[in-house]
């Protein structure tokens, strides 16, 4: 007992301890709802039999059904092009804003602050405010495109098949550009001067210092904000509903969307829940890139 | 080019970077003010012709607000506090050792949060009300919000612990102090700034929940302002003027208080523990 | 306005309170509407809690959206209300599973209630299986609305508005007006239930039907559709927005015609500053048959409720002040024994004889319990003509497969 007390206190016990609760917490009120996924999607569900285990198995009769629906390849694209180009676009801005901001001039430290308002509006506020910046008739981008000559005929944003699923990108990567800069800026400040100040002396050009300090030392910073970027992007769900609904047919549908689509208008929930396994299970994959990742960090 | 040139010519800069990327908050506070068919107007106005400042107060007192923003508070601190409980010395142990186990536990915090709330929120109301936590809904809604911030505050505070020298904690333990002690006296402290920063994200974003709330809180005396906000917002709605008013107070303390804040919070976030 | 205002907030505050008191009470039920403060369930709801019989309210508001989702989610954990109002075309779905209540005989032995007061189309989307399992709450349907001054501007009769698709087509191109930002017509063709909604009049006019979507006159009028958007006759946005905003572009005066229902009513008198008519559904040729949509909610009550009669009291007390409806509340009472009294707005007077006119050829959707599925596949074959992603012929026959696929034939 008095072994486990100081195991507790001051050996691995502190550690496992540490770890195990909040885990214990994530699996029972995270891990548990994704179970209860999976085994629905072995299932025929309806409505009346939501709250218990108890219905007939099929097998992968629903993965079956799923696979071979029309519209379940163009979703599966979608979905990938709205998470490779949301994450390339707000990481790319949010790198090049932490980069800039990291020259250090009077004032950059408070216009930085700025810089994460996407992060504290709510997701209701931010889907209506893109709705309207991206109205065909009366939205304020194209009269802005407009009056720069950039566009001579309005873009319907949300209704062109063309675009739709653009507009939802667009504002997903404002959305995220936020954690992705603040969280660039805090790994770009962790590296030491010092390192830049012998790379001058050794001649290194600003691209040359970069290739060979900055991005090898935020490596795991990297890992970190991209697979973040990938949790936000394919959670990213309000702003398909207020702008696009996946639509028009289906051209700006992702797996999170049409998942929810299956379950609650056409409350066809067996498949709901299979859309999002799938989902999971590709996102497993990713999870374990950014593991990898995480490697050959130093610890300060 | 002396370098103040090149200072203010890089202010200038951010300032328009910064211009452009607030424009959606700006359209925000403009709509606010803005009449009906002013709203739907083509082409559309930069500016307000007439403020309507009374929409401010109107949906003040009509939409209960103060209430709502309460209740928000509740949610957004009880998430905060518990993210920060549960998520600081998780953060702290996946910090401080390499090996397959920091692997396996790094890989589920990420993992299990990867369906959106709309998703989740089935199988969490039929779990909880099997156990009868939808009896106190706002514990309710803290606890699901919690499982849904963990890998963000995790990811946040474990690089926060990363750059904190293991040195430090070693010559804290040959000094003779237990493991707890040199976690609480010497790690802790010099974490705290990320932490803090952490967790005031944390609550930001808990302050606009929504999915949770709405489906698990059905009595509108505890529903949060997001919840409030949408039941004026439905399809068939007139009052785009008076819901971006809302949005407006709903918004603006907490970005007031960031703006005041923020450099504090930037800075806590960026110069790590010892820099 | 300032009292009605201060009138709402202590409205808001009054619902918390109400409430709270009931707890305690034996004889409490729990009802969920769409319902604001200023629409019909809210108020009915509180004065019933109100009337001192021993049964208290406590009221819901549920969004339109999250009606079914969230008593689905509440009825599988048996947390279920004791009344609901649903959207019609949702209604069979829960009725054909046992899930609301047969209330054939309480309303045979009610004194307030005789359902052959009830127009035929509401009614019938309250039975299954030759039972009643509920009674409409209201009822709508969707008519022509037109501005008079830019048919004058254009030289069109105002007296004489389209009347059948070809006049409509006619009509749309001479008033569409790119220059002034003028469109021929609003209408939706989003992908949700109201895109259906829309369509299927069309539909049912040439002689189709859900069950029968690929039939000649529902190409030609899909092609119609496909026209508007094509020639720019309407919106591209029509594709992705709802009746609701697409007709606020007609009262801005954006668009020049607008199909919609009477909901729209009230907030087109306040807010169009100009001269404008309801005329009926132009029909596909002169002597067709008429046919129009069938809108509005159904009050239910769920087979679980621990208090059914307090609950068919609820719902009669409902019902007996359904004459109040249009009054206050601006909304079609389902019956044909409710007279309708002038509202003293000569517009609105005008337009309603109309949609009573249209509202006797008003069709039930379905009833039929895989209703949204059907729905979904008409709502796919109505978008993926209208991008062009698939021939009218093709989408349709695309959907009538399904159609057929679900309906088991």
């Amino acid at each position: 007992m008095s072994r486990l007390l100081s195991s507790l206190r001051d050996g691995k016990g502190f550690d496992i301890v540490l770890v195990a609760v909040p885990l214990a917490f994530l699996l029972v009120f995270s891990g548990l709802p994704l179970i209860y996924n999976v085994v629905m999607s072995f299932q025929a569900v309806d409505m009346f039999s939501l709250g218990t285990f108890n219905r007939p198995w099929v097998g992968f009769k629903n993965y079956v059904d799923v696979f071979s629906l029309p519209a379940t390849w163009p979703i599966m694209r979608n979905t990938v092009i709205f998470v490779v180009c949301s994450i390339a676009g707000q990481f790319v801005i949010g790198f090049a804003l932490a980069l800039f901001f990291a020259r250090g001039f009077p004032g950059s430290s408070y216009i930085r602050g700025l810089f994460l308002a996407s992060w504290v509006m709510p997701g209701l506020v931010v889907g209506a405010m893109w709705n309207w910046i991206l109205a065909g008739d009366f939205g304020v981008l194209n009269y802005a495109l407009r009056s720069l000559g950039i566009i001579s005929e309005n873009i319907f944003w949300a209704s062109n098949p063309a675009w739709s699923l653009w507009a939802v990108i667009v504002a997903n990567i404002w959305l995220g550009i936020s954690f992705n800069m603040i969280l660039l800026s805090v790994g770009l400040a962790a590296i030491p001067r010092d390192l830049y100040e012998a790379a001058a002396l050794d001649g290194a050009n600003g691209l040359q210092k970069f290739w060979t300090i900055t991005l090898p030392m935020m490596r795991s910073t990297i890992g970190a904000v991209i697979s973040l970027g990938l949790i936000f992007t394919l959670q990213q769900f309000d702003l398909f509903a207020s702008i696009t609904s996946g639509g028009p047919a289906n051209s700006s549908n992702v797996a999170q969307y049409w998942a929810w689509e299956m379950s609650f208008r056409q409350y066809d929930f067996a498949k709901g829940a299979t859309i999002s396994v799938v989902m999971i299970a590709v996102v497993m994959i990713a999870s374990v890139i950014y593991v990898r990742s995480t490697r050959h960090e130093v610890r300060g | 080019m002396s370098i103040a040139w090149t200072n203010r010519m890089l202010l200038l800069v951010a300032l328009g970077l910064a211009a452009l990327y607030l424009f959606p908050l700006y359209w925000m506070y403009v709509t606010s003010l803005k009449t009906g068919s002013e709203i739907f107007a083509t082409p559309p106005g930069m500016f307000p012709a007439s403020p309507q400042w009374s929409n401010f107060v109107y949906v003040w007192e009509t939409r209960n607000m103060g209430r709502f923003l309460w209740n928000s508070t509740i949610i957004a601190s009880g998430t905060m506090a518990l993210t920060a409980i549960l998520g600081t010395g998780c953060a702290y142990v996946l910090a401080r050792y390499r090996n397959g186990w920091i692997d396996l536990a790094l890989f589920l915090v990420l993992m299990l949060q990867v369906l959106p709330a709309s998703l989740m929120i089935t199988p969490i109301f039929v779990g909880f009300s099997q156990i009868g936590l939808l009896n106190y809904p706002q514990l309710a809604v803290i606890l699901a919000v919690t499982a849904k911030a963990m890998p963000f505050f995790v990811v946040l505070v474990r690089a926060t612990f990363m750059s904190v020298p293991g040195e430090l904690e070693e010559a804290a333990l040959v000094d003779g102090n237990s493991r707890i002690g040199a976690f609480w006296f010497i790690v802790l402290p010099l974490a705290r700034n990320g932490i803090l920063v952490s967790a005031i994200l944390i609550f930001m974003q808990a302050f606009g929940e929504f999915v949770y709330s709405k489906s698990m809180i059905q009595a509108s005396e505890l529903q949060p302002a997001s919840v409030g906000l949408n039941t004026f917002m439905g399809p068939n709605t007139t009052e785009w003027g008076n819901i971006m008013a809302y949005a407006t107070i709903y918004v603006t303390p907490i970005l007031a208080a960031f703006v005041l804040l923020q450099r504090r919070i930037v800075s806590g976030l960026t110069s790590g523990a010892l820099k | 306005m300032k009292t009605i205002k201060s009138l709402m907030g202590s409205g808001t505050l009054a619902v918390s309170l109400f409430a709270l008191t009931s707890m305690a009470s034996a004889q409490h039920i729990v009802v969920w509407s769409l319902d604001k403060e200023h629409q019909p369930a809210y108020n009915l709801a509180r004065e019933f809690h109100d009337l001192d019989n021993g049964i208290t309210v406590e009221y819901r508001e549920v969004h339109f959206e999250d009606v079914v989702s969230e008593s689905m989610r509440a009825f599988a954990t048996g947390q279920a209300p004791d009344i609901i109002a649903i959207d019609n075309p949702e209604h069979a779905l829960f009725a054909a599973r046992g899930a609301f209540l047969d209330i054939t005989d309480m309303v045979a032995a009610s004194d307030v209630i005789d359902p052959d007061n009830y127009f035929p189309g509401p009614l019938n989307s309250v039975s299954w299986e030759g039972k009643l399992y509920g009674l409409p709450k209201a009822t709508n349907t969707i008519a022509l609305y037109y501005n008079k001054d830019m048919f004058a501007a254009k030289g069109l009769d105002p007296e004489s508005p389209p009347a059948t698709w070809e006049e409509l087509v006619e009509a749309a191109r001479t008033l569409n007006d790119p220059e002034n930002n003028v469109y021929g017509i609003a209408f939706s063709a989003r992908a949700s239930e109201e895109g259906t909604f829309q369509f299927l009049p069309w539909a049912q006019m040439a002689g189709g039907g859900y069950e029968n979507l690929n039939a000649p006159g529902v190409v030609e009028a899909l092609d119609i559709w496909k026209l508007f958007i094509d020639e720019r006759l309407a919106s591209p946005d029509t594709l992705t927005r709802g009746q609701w905003t697409s007709t606020g572009t007609f009262n801005a005066g954006n668009a020049a015609m607008a199909i919609s229902g009477p909901w729209e009513l009230n907030r087109m008198v306040e807010e169009a500053q100009f001269d404008w008519g309801v005329a009926l559904l132009p029909v596909p040729g002169e002597d067709a048959e008429r046919s129009s949509a069938m809108g509005d909610f159904n009050w239910a009550i769920f087979s679980t409720s621990k208090n059914p009669e307090a609950a068919f009291k609820a719902l009669e007390y409902f019902a007996s002040q359904d004459h109040r409806l249009f009054p206050e509340w601006g909304q079609l009472p389902a019956r044909s024994d409710v007279e309708l009294p002038e509202t003293g707005e000569p517009l609105k007077d005008a337009a309603l004889k109309v949609f009573l006119e249209q509202l006797q050829y008003a069709q039930a959707r379905g009833p039929h319990p895989e209703w949204p599925r059907i729905s979904k596949a008409i709502q796919d074959a109505i978008q993926s003509a209208l991008t062009g992603q698939a021939t009218t012929q093709a989408a349709l026959d695309q959907a009538a497969s399904t159609i057929q696929g679900i309906l088991g034939n």
